[in-house]
C-alpha cells in the first residue's frame, strides 16, 4: 500500500516536473523550479534546537531559550542560503561529443552567473527516475565562484546504441550549512549519438582479400614503405625497434612498414552473415576503427546506404554515425 | 561517490577548534583526569588526519564503552546524579565521538553536541562573558558545518569566516523576536540542580577569621536597586543574613533544635503567629535584590524585610530562605520596614536559647561584666558602656588578628585587643549574655557601593559584617554594632576606607578592578562593566514569562489567546519576510530606455487587435507579420519600426560624448513617434 502510493507520488512528481519544465536550450533557476528539503543533519540539528528547548524549559534558564531560538533562526536562514546558492544560476547545454556503447557519455554543460552571485558546491549528475531506472551516472562538482562561467561534464553511461537522449540534470548544492538540500531538475535537451560497442575479431580475412567484392584492396604490414612508429609491445622483433627514438628518451617504439598492395577496401553488411543486427554493427564498427587507424581507404555498403572508400577523420565520423542511426528510421 | 562523504581538513580543523572552546570552560568544574582524555582524543584525531594513527579498533570501542559506564556509575555514587556529573559524561561521550568521526554526518553529531554543551554553559552562569563565549563557539561551529560543504579544493577560512558572520548576524534579529514573543512554559517537571560548585558568602557557622577570610575576596554578592526617592545613608544599609543564637566558646551557630526553616514548623515552636510578633512604623522602603549563586538558602535583606512576592519562607528570627539552594542568579523583591520592634514579648524558649553560655571558661570577661552591670542602673546603660569600653580603650579593627587560645573571648578583651567585626561581636554577646540579657549574632552585609551608571547598589564579598541584637525589655531586639564603635569609618564610609592600609584585604583577587579603586578610569571603566552586567541581568535573564506577560499586557492592553497568537505570526512573518529579502538580493530589474518603454507601449496595444508579438520575434519579423496580417497598418507600422530599430540599435553602438548627442536626436524622434500613436489608437477602435 504504502509502496503503491509512494510509487504514485513519484509518477505525479515526474509528470509535474515534465509539465513545468519543459526542455529547453538554456534554463535560469528561479523560485519556480528550486526545490528544498531539510537534510537528515537538518534533521538532527533540528532536533537538537529542541532538546535545548526542553532544557531551557526545565532549568528556566533564558538564555539557553535564546539559544534553542538562535539555532531555530540559524535552520530557517540555512534555507534561504541554499536558495540563494542556485537562484539566477544559468545552465545550457554545450556540445557533446559521440561515444561508443558501454563507454560513458560525457554532456558538457555550461553554467554562468549574474556578476554579483556566487555559487559554490554544485553538484550536477543524473538521477535514477521511473523513466531511466538504472542510471549509472556519477556527480561532478564545481563552483562558481572565481569566474563567470564554467564547463562541467557530466558523465553517465552510454547503454544502448543509437541516439541518447539525457535524462533531466539534477544540480544539488548543500551548501552553505549542510543543513538543507536545494536542488532543481532542468532538461536541457541534452543529446549524443552512441556508436555501437566495437567487438573485435580476427581481421585476417582482409589480408586474404577473400571477402567482398573484385576490387577489395587491403594493406598489411611490410617491408618496404616507412609508414610510421608505434608503441613497442612485448614480442615485437628488436630489428624493428627505433633505437634513436629510445636514446632521445622517447620510449620503446617500432617502425611500422607496409606494402601498399592496393588500398580499397569495402565493408559489407553480408559480411558477417549469420551475425544478428547488432553483432554485425558492432564488427562493423571494429573494422571502422582499425582501418581508420592504419589510414586506408575504406567504404561500406549497408542496407539502406552506401558509402563510396574515402579516408580521414570525417570519413570515420560518416560511418559511424551511419551504424549509430542504423535501423532509427 | 564515497570521497564527497570524506571530511576536508578545513573542516575538521574548524571542528576541533569549536570542539576545544566549548570544553575548556567546563573543564574547570570536571575532574582533571577527563579534560586529559579530552586532549587526548582530539590529539588522536589530529594524528588520524594526518595519517599517523587508525581509528580505534572494534575492541577499543567496547573498551572506552565500559570504562564510560564504570565512570559514570562510580560517579553517580560518589557526587549523585548532579548537573556536574551529566555534564562530564556528556563531554566524556562528545570527546570519545571524535576519534570515531570519520564522516560528515558524524561531524554533525559533534557539532550538535557543541550547542548541548553550550546549553550546559548556560545552566552554570549567564553573564555577559558567557553569552559572549557561547556566541563565539556558535560561529565556529556554524564554520565548521560552512568548511565541510565547501569543495574540497577550496581552502578559504577567511571566507568561511565571513560567511559564518554573516549568517550570524542575520539569524539575530529572528531570535531577538523568538526570545520576545515565543511563549515561554513553566517548567515540565521540576529537576533539582546539583553543582559542585563551592557555597560563598556568609555562612551558618561563624568561628574568629571566618568573616575575616571574606574581605579578602571583592567577588561581588549581590546588586540591589531601590524604588526611586529612598534615600539611605551607609550606615543604614545592614543586610541582614542570618541569626546565629549558639555558641559553644569557639563557634557561632544557628540553633539546631528546629530543623525546619519553614513558618510552619516556627509557629509550631512559638505557638504565636507572626503578625502578633512585629510591630511596624512608619511606610517601608521596596527595593530589589539580584543575588550571586551562594549555594546556600538564605538571602539578604534590610531588617525588617517582608517577602513581596511570597516566594520565599520566613525563619524564627525574621530571617528569608529560599526554596532550595541557590544555584543560579536570583532576583528577588522586598519590602523592609527600617522602623520596626519584634518579640517585645519574648517567648520563654527564645529567651533561654540566647542567653545559653558555654560551660566554664572566660572567667576574666565573666568578672568584668559583673562589674561594669553593677556600675550603671538599665541594662541598655550597660550596652551603651560596653560599647564605650571598646571606644576607649586601645582596640584595633584589622583583618590580621593574633590566633586566640582556649579562652578565646577574655584573651581577645583583654590581651590581643584587635580582631574583625566577628571579634567584637561575639564578645559583646558574650558580655551580654554573661549579665543576663538575651543576646545574639547576626551575620550578613554591612554597607555598598553604588553605581553611578544606573541606579544600583553593589554589595562585595569583602561587605560581609557580623553584628549583635540585644533584647530588652518593653524595646524588643535592638541593633549594636560593636565594630561601630571601633572603626566608624567602616559603618560610616565602608570597609575599603577602613581597611585602606591594610594589606590582606581583597588579597585573593589580586588583579581585581576594585583594589585600584583609586586608579580614576580604571575604577569607572569596573563600574561600567558592572552596569552592563546588571542591564544584562534585568532585561535578558530576568525574562521569564511573567516579564513578558507584562509586557504584552503593556503594549496591547489584556492579553487574550487570539492577540498571541496573531501577534506571533505577524511577527514571524514580517522578520521571514525581512529576512528574506537581505539574504536573497532580488535580481534589478531590467533598466529599459524610454524608447523600448514606448515600443512596449505600441506592442501592448497591438496585442489588444490581437496582433501579439511571438516569443523571440524581432521588431522587423514583427512588422513583416503585420504588414501582411494587417495592410490598412503596413504604413504607420513599417515608419515606427524603422525609426525604433534605428535608434535602438545602430544609436545603442555609439559611445563617448556623442551619446549626448544621440539622446537629443532620440528625443525629437520620441516626440515625432507619439504624434503616430493616435493613429494607431484610431485604428485599435476601428479594428
Amino acid at each position: 500500500m504504502a509502496f503503491s502510493l509512494r510509487e504514485a507520488l513519484t509518477k505525479n512528481y515526474q509528470r509535474w516536473i515534465a509539465k513545468n519544465n519543459p526542455p529547453r536550450d538554456q534554463i535560469t533557476l528561479n523560485r519556480k523550479n528550486i526545490f528544498i528539503v531539510p537534510t537528515r543533519n537538518g534533521l538532527l540539528f533540528i532536533f537538537t534546537s529542541g532538546l535545548v528547548f526542553i532544557a531551557a524549559i526545565n532549568y528556566a534558564v533564558s538564555l539557553a531559550f535564546a539559544l534553542a531560538f538562535l539555532m531555530v533562526s540559524i535552520f530557517i536562514l540555512s534555507i534561504l542560503h541554499s536558495f540563494n546558492n542556485l537562484n539566477q544560476l544559468t545552465l545550457s547545454s554545450s556540445s557533446t561529443q559521440d561515444v561508443f556503447c558501454a563507454e560513458e557519455a560525457c554532456f558538457r554543460v555550461q553554467l554562468s552567473r549574474s556578476p554579483k552571485r556566487r555559487h559554490e558546491s554544485l553538484e550536477l549528475n543524473f538521477p535514477n527516475s521511473s523513466a531511466s531506472p538504472t542510471m549509472n551516472s556519477t556527480t561532478s562538482y564545481t563552483d562558481l565562484a572565481a569566474r563567470d562561467t564554467e564547463e562541467v561534464g557530466v558523465f553517465t553511461l552510454a547503454t544502448k546504441r543509437g541516439e541518447f537522449k539525457a535524462p533531466r540534470l539534477r544540480v544539488l548544492t548543500r551548501f552553505p550549512l549542510g543543513l538543507c538540500r536545494a536542488w532543481s531538475v532542468v532538461d536541457l535537451n541534452l543529446h549524443c549519438l552512441v556508436y555501437p560497442r566495437p567487438v573485435p575479431f580476427s581481421m585476417n580475412q582482409f589480408d586474404s582479400g577473400a571477402s567482398g567484392g573484385s576490387d577489395t584492396a587491403i594493406s598489411r604490414e611490410g617491408s618496404e614503405d616507412f609508414y610510421g612508429l608505434r608503441d613497442y609491445v612485448p614480442g615485437d622483433s628488436l630489428r624493428q625497434v627505433a633505437w634513436k627514438s629510445v636514446a632521445r628518451g622517447q620510449g620503446m617504439q617500432l617502425k611500422q612498414f607496409v606494402d601498399y598492395v592496393d588500398n580499397k577496401i569495402w565493408l559489407d553488411w553480408d559480411m558477417f552473415y549469420g551475425f544478428n543486427v547488432e553483432e554485425r554493427l558492432s564488427r562493423l564498427c571494429y573494422c571502422v576503427i582499425q582501418l581508420s587507424k592504419t589510414g586506408n581507404v575504406y567504404g561500406m555498403r549497408i542496407p539502406g546506404g552506401e558509402y563510396p572508400p574515402a579516408t580521414g577523420p570525417d570519413h570515420r565520423k560518416k560511418l559511424l554515425r551511419a551504424l549509430a542511426r542504423f535501423g532509427a528510421e | 561517490m564515497e570521497l564527497s562523504y570524506q571530511i576536508p581538513r578545513p573542516a575538521l580543523i574548524w571542528t576541533l577548534v569549536a570542539v576545544v572552546l566549548v570544553l575548556l570552560p567546563q573543564s574547570i568544574r570536571m575532574p582533571i583526569w577527563i579534560g586529559v582524555v579530552a586532549l587526548f582524543c582530539v590529539c588522536w584525531r589530529v594524528l588520524i588526519h594526518n595519517g599517523k594513527l587508525n581509528y580505534p579498533s572494534r575492541k577499543l570501542r567496547v573498551v572506552v564503552v565500559l570504562f564510560t559506564l564504570i565512570v559514570s556509575f562510580s560517579q553517580i555514587r560518589n557526587i549523585g546524579i548532579g548537573l556536574d556529573s551529566a555534564a562530564s559524561l556528556l563531554a566524556l561521550g562528545f570527546v570519545f565521538k571524535l576519534i570515531e568521526m570519520r564522516h560528515k554526518r558524524d561531524i554533525y553529531v559533534v557539532i550538535s553536541l557543541c550547542f548541548v554543551m553550550s546549553m550546559v554553559a548556560f545552566l552554570y552562569s549567564q553573564s555577559v562573558l558567557t553569552t559572549l563565549y557561547v556566541a563565539l563557539v556558535v560561529a565556529v561551529a556554524m564554520g565548521a558545518m560552512i568548511a565541510l560543504n565547501r569543495s574540497s579544493s577550496v581552502v578559504d577560512n577567511r571566507g568561511t569566516a565571513r560567511l559564518a558572520m554573516k549568517i550570524a548576524a542575520q539569524a539575530l534579529p529572528l531570535t531577538i523576536v523568538l526570545f520576545l514573543v515565543f511563549p515561554r512554559i513553566a517548567p515540565l517537571w521540576a529537576v533539582p540542580m546539583q553543582t559542585g560548585v563551592n557555597s560563598t558568602g556568609v555562612t551558618d557557622e561563624m568561628s574568629p577569621g571566618d568573616i575575616s577570610q571574606l574581605a579578602r575576596s571583592a567577588e561581588l554578592a549581590f546588586r540591589v536597586q531601590f524604588e526611586d526617592g529612598v534615600e539611605l545613608t551607609h550606615g543604614q544599609l545592614y543586610w541582614r543574613g542570618l541569626v546565629l543564637d549558639h555558641f559553644d566558646g569557639v563557634t557561632w551557630r544557628r540553633s539546631r533544635n528546629s530543623s525546619a526553616y519553614s513558618v510552619a514548623a516556627s509557629l509550631a515552636d512559638f505557638r504565636i503567629s507572626y503578625d502578633d510578633r512585629i510591630r511596624t512604623l512608619g511606610e517601608p522602603v521596596s527595593y530589589n535584590v539580584i543575588l550571586e549563586p551562594t549555594q546556600q538558602p538564605w538571602l539578604f535583606g534590610l531588617h525588617l524585610a517582608e517577602d513581596v512576592n511570597d516566594e520565599f519562607f520566613s525563619g524564627r528570627n525574621f530571617e528569608l530562605f529560599n526554596n532550595g539552594r541557590i544555584t543560579q542568579r536570583l532576583s528577588y523583591d522586598l519590602r523592609s520596614y527600617m522602623q520596626n520592634q519584634t518579640d517585645v514579648l519574648l517567648l520563654d524558649s527564645s529567651r533561654n536559647r540566647t542567653l545559653e553560655l558555654p560551660d566554664g571558661g572566660n572567667e576574666r570577661s565573666l568578672e568584668f561584666a559583673i562589674g561594669l552591670r553593677a556600675s550603671v542602673s538599665t541594662d541598655r546603660e550597660y550596652a551603651n558602656s560596653v560599647l564605650a569600653h571598646f571606644r576607649q580603650n586601645q582596640y584595633f579593627y584589622t583583618l590580621n588578628a593574633p590566633l586566640l587560645g582556649e579562652n578565646r573571648i577574655d584573651e581577645f578583651l583583654f590581651d590581643t585587643m584587635a580582631g574583625f567585626c566577628e571579634h567584637y561581636a561575639s564578645s559583646f554577646t558574650y558580655l551580654m549574655r554573661s549579665v543576663g540579657i538575651p543576646a545574639r549574632v547576626v551575620v550578613g552585609y554591612q554597607g555598598a557601593e553604588a553605581n553611578p551608571y544606573e541606579n544600583y547598589l553593589m554589595v562585595y564579598q569583602y561587605n560581609a559584617h557580623a553584628w549583635s541584637e540585644v533584647w530588652f525589655e518593653g524595646e524588643g531586639w535592638v541593633r549594636f554594632d560593636p565594630t561601630g564603635a571601633v572603626s566608624p569609618t567602616r559603618i560610616e564610609l565602608g570597609v575599603q576606607e577602613a581597611l585602606r592600609n591594610d594589606p590582606a584585604f581583597m588579597e585573593d583577587d589580586l588583579f581585581s578592578a576594585a583594589r585600584f579603586g583609586g586608579i580614576g578610569w580604571l575604577n569607572a571603566m569596573r563600574l561600567r562593566l558592572d552596569a552592563i552586567e546588571y542591564e544584562w541581568n534585568q532585561l535578558v535573564v530576568n525574562y521569564d514569562e511573567d516579564v513578558q506577560f507584562e509586557l504584552f499586557e503593556r503594549l496591547f492592553g489584556e492579553v487574550t489567546e487570539q492577540k498571541v497568537i496573531m501577534l506571533m505570526a505577524t511577527l514571524a512573518f514580517i522578520v521571514i519576510v525581512a529576512v528574506g529579502f537581505t539574504v536573497i538580493n532580488i535580481e534589478p530589474r531590467i533598466q529599459r530606455t524610454p524608447i523600448d518603454r514606448f515600443y512596449l507601449r505600441v506592442c501592448r496595444e497591438l496585442a489588444k487587435i490581437n496582433l501579439v508579438r511571438r516569443r523571440g520575434e524581432g521588431p522587423i519579423a514583427f512588422k513583416d507579420r503585420i504588414c501582411a496580417e494587417r495592410p490598412e497598418l503596413a504604413d504607420a507600422m513599417a515608419e515606427l519600426t524603422d525609426m525604433y530599430v534605428k535608434l535602438n540599435y545602430v544609436g545603442k553602438s555609439v559611445s563617448g560624448a556623442e551619446q549626448k548627442n544621440e539622446m537629443q536626436a532620440l528625443q525629437t524622434v520620441y516626440a515625432k513617434l507619439k504624434t503616430k500613436m493616435p493613429a494607431l489608437a484610431g485604428l485599435r477602435r476601428t479594428g
